[in-house]
């Protein structure tokens, strides 16, 4: 996996990203993600159900971050709005300095295009292209030309250690190999969160723990990841575990 | 309900990604990838359901067929209608008591209180008409004909006068010879038959042989003296069944209707004047109508001629008259099974949105927009329809080629039509995949991920 560097590092220079790695004034990195408030509502019939009651905290760039709690909790509701597959009822959600709350579905879409990589329980690939077109599918969507496609798909394919498999299909891969690519789906557009959810729950427990190790040294190379995880030991592998229960936060703790 | 912090927490700092710049200067490329995208994975998918597919193309291929078919054969029968009415040229022009075509019931009962033409009235156009070159003299019925125990019920026997009719006709001689002046003029019982005449009522011989041979035509006896050159079929009809006998002979042996009587089952005269070129056509059915006023004492105050002149002009606009309604319910009719297709088209495509909920969430979350789905659909949908457009056209020239070996008439393949059926079954895509391909757009990502 010595080619792991090569995409946290393939990020053209501009003075943008230049900026990005200065300190704050608190001399934490900056903040990622910025939560304030949120509550999410839903409308059923009669009564309405508050999935979440105001929840605030902030992210920073490199933390590794897991959500867990029990279901029924919000945990999955948050995951969306971290996600921004969903937006919040109420409350302000800034994502990378951008106001996600408001935005619109193909708002939306371009946000998750550039700034969130998913990872699912269930890899979510499509079935009939093979790994590297699954992989340069968020390229695809966010308009990147052809070849440079390829090499970006390439490259990240490379970092998670399955270039011999680039033109195999989903069904003709195992379920460690059919997550690292969708891992290398997740990070190809260089996003700015890393967003798994249960990535190692359809994996046994040796795959499992492969998977964990390369969530461990991406994390290494300054990726940002947020984990949501019902498994106490796959969420103690972060370094900060926020909890969640009846849509508040219960216990937000530094591990590391 | 808490109030929502307007101010951004601080600090803030971009993060680590393409900068903008970089990505405003691929936005152009954007649409050409996406719909690329969308056209492979249109293609894949009709690949992948082949039974599916075919189904659909059938639709399709049905309704452009039908449409081509049509469009092609009209056009055949068009040209075939307009190249045998112009064969007279447009030299020829007819003075009668009633118009070919009558329309209704009053202009029947109108143009039979006319007087009927007499070859006086040629005579004086004959003598009048400086525009005119010739004139000559026709009258018309139908009547069994027979040869031996061969009959033929409805043959059109025809009395002319002077020869010059015949060239005035648009006929010429295949074997044998015209009738000469003393046997015009003494009525004898010659006759000059067109080719099928021959073919009907002499069965295995030639035409040299059907020479000198008696035929039966409404009870008298006619020498065969010539033969005509075929004209051909028109719309299977042939134009070659006629006898033609000298107006003397057919004013003996018929008679002819000069009374002005409202049923003349024995036919009326008509005039035919030809002029030297196109050009005097006017000049002359100008003096012919003048003259003609003249002798039915009509003065310029009143409308009604009192006898018909006409070209050969009238069948076309009779033709096109009759058959542009008769096109456009045929056009329309077949255009039915073409909406019948898009229905296939939109019903497959319904399935196909539903049967791909899961891919098109996975879509979504990697960035594709409601358009970028959207065009995806549409593509599909398209890919199938203008395929089945192609295959359609191919089918439909098929069709026409056929229907136009097995009734007679040329074939006018053109590129147009075909375009035209491309083009067509492509908006039918279009507008068929177009609702499905909303409802797919506007899934809701969560739920569609959710989707199995």
């Amino acid at each position: 996996m010595s080619d792991t560097a090569t995409i946290t590092s393939a990020a053209p220079s501009s003075g943008v990203a230049v900026h990005a790695e200065r300190p704050s004034a608190d001399g934490k990195a900056a903040v990622l993600i910025a939560m304030r408030d949120i509550w999410k509502t839903y409308d059923m019939g009669a009564e309405k159900v508050h999935a979440l009651h105001g929840v605030s905290f902030d992210v920073h760039r490199g933390e590794y971050l897991a959500i867990t709690g029990p279901s029924g909790s919000g945990k999955s509701t948050l995951m969306n709005l971290i996600g921004c597959l969903d937006t919040p009822s109420q409350g302000q959600y800034w994502l990378n300095a951008k106001n996600v709350s408001d935005m619109d579905d193909d708002e939306l879409a371009r946000i998750r295009n550039q700034e969130v990589g998913f990872v699912f329980q269930t890899f979510n690939l499509l079935a009939r292209a093979t790994a590297l077109h699954n992989v340069e599918l968020p390229l695809i969507y966010g308009g990147i030309p052809g070849a440079k496609r390829h090499e970006m798909a390439k490259q990240a394919l490379a970092a998670v250690d399955l270039t011999d498999r680039m033109l195999h299909r989903p069904n003709e891969l195992s379920g460690g190999q059919r997550q690292r690519v969708a891992i290398a789906r997740a990070l190809v557009n260089h996003p700015s969160i890393l967003l798994a959810d249960e990535p190692t729950g359809a994996l046994d427990t040796a795959t499992s723990y492969d998977i964990m190790n390369l969530f461990q040294k991406l994390h290494e190379d300054g990726n940002t990841i947020i984990l949501v995880t019902h498994e106490h030991d796959i969420a103690a592998r972060a370094h900060r575990i926020i909890s969640i229960r009846d849509g508040l936060i219960e216990k937000d703790d530094q591990v590391k | 309900m808490p109030n929502s912090s307007e101010t951004p927490p601080e600090p803030l700092v971009f993060g680590k990604r393409l900068s903008l710049p970089a990505r405003l200067k691929s936005f152009p490329v954007l649409r050409v990838a996406a719909i690329w995208e969308a056209f492979l994975v249109a293609v894949a998918s009709l690949r992948q359901n082949k039974l599916r597919t075919a189904l659909t193309l059938v639709g399709i291929i049905v309704g452009v067929t039908a449409v081509i078919a049509v469009v092609t054969i009209i056009k055949g029968l068009d040209q075939t209608v307009s190249q045998t009415f112009n064969s007279q040229g447009s030299t020829v022009f007819t003075v009668s008591k009633r118009p070919q075509v009558i329309t209704s019931r009053e202009e029947f009962v109108k143009y039979n209180k006319r007087k009927p033409m007499t070859p006086d009235d040629a005579e004086a156009i004959e003598r009048l008409c400086t525009a005119c070159w010739r004139t000559g003299v026709a009258v018309n019925s139908i009547k069994p004909a027979k040869h031996g125990d061969q009959t033929f019920e409805t043959m059109a026997v025809r009395g002319i006068e002077p020869a010059a009719m015949f060239d005035i006709d648009g006929v010429a001689i295949d074997s044998g010879r015209f009738w000469t002046d003393a046997e015009s003029e003494s009525g004898s019982d010659v006759c000059v038959v067109g080719s099928d005449v021959v073919t009907n009522l002499f069965p295995n011989v030639s035409a040299e042989r059907a020479l000198g041979q008696d035929i039966w035509v409404g009870g008298h006896r006619y020498l065969i003296i010539g033969v005509l050159q075929a004209l051909g079929k028109i719309f299977g009809v042939s134009r070659d069944t006629r006898v033609y006998i000298p107006f003397a002979t057919y004013k003996k042996r018929f008679g002819v209707d000069f009374s002005g009587a409202a049923y003349a089952p024995q036919g009326s005269l008509v005039v035919f004047v030809q002029t030297p070129s196109p050009a005097e056509l006017e000049s002359a059915e100008d003096q012919v109508r003048a003259i003609m006023r003249n002798r039915r004492g009509k003065t310029f105050n009143e409308d009604d001629d009192g006898f018909a002149l006409e070209t050969q002009d009238v069948f076309l606009d009779l033709y096109s008259k009759a058959t542009s309604n008769i096109y456009l319910v045929t056009i329309g009719v077949s255009a039915i099974s073409l909406v019948v297709g898009g229905i296939v088209v939109m019903n497959i495509m319904l399935v196909s949105v539903t049967e791909r909920t899961k891919e098109i969430g996975i879509r979504k979350a990697v960035g594709a927009r409601r358009k970028d789905i959207m065009t995806q659909f549409v593509i599909e949908a398209v890919t199938v329809t203008a395929i089945g457009g192609a295959l359609g056209v191919l089918t439909g020239f098929g069709a026409a080629w056929l229907i136009a070996l097995l009734i007679g008439f040329p074939l006018l393949i053109s590129v147009w039509s075909a375009v035209l059926g491309v083009s067509v079954s492509s908006v039918v895509g279009v507008i068929s995949g177009m609702w499905p391909a909303w409802r797919a757009a506007r899934l809701d990502p969560i739920e569609a991920l959710r989707a199995e």
